[in-house]
């Protein structure tokens, strides 16, 4: 049966003093599937590792069901919180065949070797491996070993399962065909799961709930949507995809919750066309309020478009890349700000100077950063944009 | 390149062979009138010989079993646990492994003989003198020696074994112990590969077999087939009957280990491998565990050493526990004694220095000509090379020994000039050939890891072959030379068969110098010419290491080091 979790004020520190979760709280509905999400570094690990049991909490509370599983005086082993686990490169026991490594779940059910392995025998058929039941970890492929590890976790019909990016080591085809898998399996199974990933767009495709981590501290949890659409941070936008991000200036609020803004661009900004570009542009109000007269804007790749007529902005190509559906476009404002995967059904050649039109679904403002902010700008974030 | 397969086959494959073939064919070598015949294998199997081969083949088994049982839980709390005192261990183990089988076993009977260390101390017990003077005492002792193999084999691994199998057992329902259980069968190639070296190290091992051993009226096979060889007369085919079982007895297991593991993967080793959480004890298992792990280390070094430092300062006779430099003044004074023992005490220990350096040094050069073919691309040379120096591993020193004896002494190489037999030369030989292979196992693993566009890239960049070679690959296998040399002048300093069997009279090295002492009754001087034996080993490679330190440039060091922080 699937359980709900509570974490509370939850707290890890590692000898040696390094603070991988702080305070973190998270209540995740029975039957549903949480995406931490998060960069290296941010604590998703850690935080799979205690609700697993792997690793003792330092303070704070874990309960699973109606049992408080951790604690700052009670640690549930691993074995006795009736979970199971997908890990990251599978850690499937090598001199065990796929079928023996499936049916060692079972063994907390008290079944006989023979039910065990009959049912582990129909479990590797639910994910397409009966064939190859009798062969061990190192005659299989990259998927082959993934599926048996997501059917060793699936067989025992627990009421929690977690995995730990499981789709880190494979290729972009196999991820994608694997994610759907472990998506209709796992739903199939009713069971809550917890996921981490470091890939948004993983993260998006497979959740119904995401939690977005940042140094060991929850900074955002929510639909998918609520995550992609109003990111509650600068951080959370930045690694759920952006196209760039630039400095405006406010100009007029209005009373339906549109904010005028204009961009400070620097010396190189293009200004070929007549008309007022750069120029203003409308954008949805911040969530907090903004305590000066410059903010950041984060643009989505969905909120910026080629458009020549309907102008807020001008740039130059600086890059073109064919992504199939049509072609993404790095585009260069004034020799600093750069906005990448503009798409575009068609092709614009490098060198070439082209009309943006801002979207303000696409658009969220924040309050300005210190200078430093670029630093921190992770690379993925500005140029892996969700598939929308 | 024709030289080095010259040198391979006039001083590893044809002494070897020509004795192995003398037990089916001693009219091939004018020592019986039979062209083919079983008899001497079929004697082989008779009488006293039979007896020492059944006694070699269970003790080495015991010995074998004793190894894992004691190696695998040091591996496992060295590797798992936060054991105090685990950084020492690995040292330890390797002086375990490098000290001669003979030292602790003389060392363990100076203290246990009757009028030994033991009894002048006033403990009269003489149960433990016939505990360790027998059957026991031998398994004890070669048990002992197959810890380390057992001990380097299981870190190995389990330093490959992420913590993911741990946990993915773990939170799929087993317990600790159940966990582990699960967990060890993943350490099946490093517990047969200790199995099988540890059989095949106490089987072909003449250091005990000659002294704790034959002084216990206890034969092994590697003694016996000596007493054939020394024996009057000497029976050559005889002693390559017996060969014949001990390398039967030494492939077998090996033969078995590899086709165990055949078809099967245990890799366990991923980028992504999770290093293994230490377990950290409470105080009573803190206690235990380093209780236990010194007790081993008191066993196989601590009880020797004292055996053999005290022995060296007691007198010969008298019942009291007196020390005195006596023996350490002798060693340093010319007497009768020294005169006897050819030209002075310590003049076998710098023979033996000698003997080693300058074997170290050969063998290393052609260790590394071995490795570097061996690790080229697989063709019908290389893949000889390959069967002959792993056939060579399992070869028992005195096996070797014997070939040698034999094949420098047939008529056609007195007729062919080559008059080598009873020199300081052949002796050298010996020790090279026999070290060979084993510094070519070694050294392969270095060697393949090099990349031949280290070598290229200098030459593009204007080296000449020799500067290349020295810019270019030198430096990436200059710690594992060093090593092998190290190595191998460790197994030659203070080497027992092959010296035994082939030294110059006259001039004998360390080992035959001691040993000629204690079974004279110079107990005292003896046991003075091993404690300064090892501490001149030990003084050499402490020099070697910490020359290399101060001498080889930082770069050179930091390949294959820890790099910190």
């Amino acid at each position: 049966m699937a359980e709900p979790i509570t974490i509370e004020s939850l707290g890890k520190t590692y000898p040696g003093g390094n603070v991988a979760l702080h305070e973190l709280s998270l209540a995740v509905e029975p039957g549903s599937f949480l995406v931490l999400l998060g960069p290296s570094g941010s604590g998703k690990t850690t935080l799979l590792r205690c609700l697993a049991g792997i690793e003792r909490v330092t303070s704070g509370r874990i309960t699973i069901g109606q049992r408080t599983v951790a604690d700052g005086r009670t640690h549930v082993p691993p074995d006795q919180r009736d979970l199971s686990m997908v890990f990251q490169d599978y850690a499937l026991w090598p001199h065990l065949s796929a079928r023996d490594n499936v049916a060692f779940a079972l063994r907390r059910r008290n079944l006989s070797r023979e039910q065990c392995r009959i049912r582990a025998v129909q479990m590797l058929a639910r994910v397409g491996l009966s064939a190859l039941a009798e062969r061990y970890p190192n005659e299989l492929s990259g998927g082959e070993q993934q599926r048996v590890a997501l059917a060793r976790a699936l067989i025992a019909d627990t009421g929690l399962i977690l995995c730990d990016e499981p789709l880190s080591n494979l290729d972009a085809d196999l991820r994608e065909r694997m994610r759907v898998e472990i998506s209709s399996l796992v739903r199939e199974a009713a069971a809550t799961t917890v996921y981490i990933t470091h890939d948004q767009a993983e993260a998006f495709a497979l959740a119904d709930q995401v939690g977005v981590l940042e140094k060991g501290r929850l900074v955002q949890s929510g639909t998918p949507e609520q995550i992609y659409t109003r990111p509650a941070t600068p951080f959370v936008a930045r690694f759920t995809g952006l196209a760039g991000e630039m400095t405006v200036r406010v100009r007029e609020r209005d009373p339906d919750g549109m904010v005028f803004v204009e961009p400070v661009l620097g010396g190189g900004a293009i200004d070929e066309f007549s008309g007022g570009v750069p120029g203003r542009f409308p954008v949805r109000a911040p969530m907090e309020e903004l305590p000066g007269e410059t903010a950041l804007l984060m643009v989505r790749p969905t909120g910026v478009r080629l458009n020549q007529d309907e102008r807020h902005l001008a740039g130059r190509v600086t890059d073109v890349a064919f992504r199939g559906r049509g072609y993404e476009h790095a585009i260069d404002l004034d020799g600093s700000t750069r906005l990448t995967g503009v798409f575009a059904e068609f092709r614009v050649p490098r060198g070439e100077v082209v009309g943006l039109r801002m979207d303000p679904a696409g658009c969220h403002l924040y309050p300005a950063e210190p200078s430093d902010a670029q630093d921190h700008l992770p690379e993925r974030a500005v140029v892996g944009a969700p598939e929308s | 390149m024709p030289l080095f397969w010259l040198l391979l086959a006039a001083f590893i494959l044809a002494p070897c062979a020509c004795f192995l073939l003398l037990a089916v064919s001693p009219r091939l070598f004018s020592q019986g009138d039979q062209w083919f015949t079983l008899t001497y294998l079929h004697q082989a199997l008779t009488g006293a010989t039979a007896v020492a081969i059944v006694n070699s083949l269970w003790v080495s088994s015991a010995a074998a079993a004793l190894g894992i049982a004691i190696g695998f839980p040091i591996a496992w709390l060295a590797s798992r646990t936060t054991l105090p005192g685990r950084r020492f261990i690995p040292a330890a183990m390797w002086l375990v492994l490098l000290l001669p089988s003979w030292l602790p076993a003389l060392g363990w009977e100076r203290i246990v003989q009757p009028d030994g260390v033991m009894y002048r101390l006033g403990l009269d017990w003489p149960w433990v003198t016939h505990l360790i003077m027998g059957p026991f005492g031998v398994v004890l002792l070669l048990g002992l020696r197959c810890v380390p193999f057992s001990y380097l084999a299981i870190t190995a691994a389990m330093a490959g074994l992420g913590q993911e199998f741990e946990d993915a057992a773990r939170v799929h329902g087993a317990s600790r112990l159940q966990a582990m259980r699960l967990i060890i069968p993943i350490l099946a190639p490093a517990i047969w590969s200790a199995l099988a070296i540890g059989f095949a190290e106490s089987i072909s091992d003449f250091g005990v077999a000659a002294t704790l051993a034959y002084n216990s009226n206890f034969t092994l096979a590697t003694y016996q087939l000596y007493a054939d060889i020394g024996n009057f007369p000497p029976s050559f085919p005889l002693a390559a009957g017996m060969a014949w079982l001990l390398v039967a007895a030494v492939a077998i297991p090996l033969a078995l280990q590899a086709r165990a593991l055949r078809g099967r993967s245990y890799a366990v080793l991923s980028g992504r491998t999770r290093q293994a959480v230490r377990r950290e004890f409470g105080r009573w298992g803190k206690i235990g565990a380093t209780g236990a792990v010194a007790l081993f280390f008191v066993v196989a070094l601590g009880v020797p050493g004292f055996g053999a430092v005290s022995a060296s300062l007691l007198a010969d006779y008298g019942g009291s526990f007196s020390l005195t430099w006596a023996n350490y003044h002798a060693l340093f004074a010319q007497t009768n004694l020294a005169a006897a023992a050819g030209g002075g005490l310590l003049s076998p220990l710098e023979r033996s220095m000698v003997y080693g350096i300058i074997t170290a040094t050969i063998t290393v050069i052609g260790g590394f000509i071995a490795a570097r073919l061996l690790s080229k691309r697989r063709t019908k040379a290389t893949g000889a090379l390959d069967f002959l120096l792993l056939a060579s591993v399992a070869l028992p020193g005195v096996v070797f020994g014997a070939g040698y004896i034999f094949a420098y002494n047939l008529p056609i190489a007195s007729r062919l000039g080559i008059n080598l037999y009873q020199t300081a030369t052949l002796l050298v030989i010996a020790y090279t050939a026999s070290s060979l292979p084993t510094n070519a196992r070694v050294l392969v693993g270095a060697v393949s890891q090099l990349q031949p566009s280290l070598q290229d890239a200098a030459r593009a960049h204007g080296a000449g072959a020799i500067t290349a070679w020295a810019r270019g690959v030198l430096p990436v296998v200059s710690r594992p030379i060093v090593m092998a040399w190290l190595f191998t002048f460790c197994g030659v300093f203070l080497e027992l068969p092959l010296s035994q069997l082939l030294y110059q009279p006259g001039s004998p090295p360390a080992s035959i110098a001691i040993e000629d002492n204690l079974s004279n009754y110079h107990f005292g001087v003896g046991m003075a010419q091993s404690v300064l034996a090892v501490a001149f080993a030990l003084a050499l490679v402490g020099a070697v290491l910490g020359g290399y330190r101060l001498l080889a440039p930082a770069g050179w060091r930091r390949i294959g080091g820890t790099v910190r922080g």
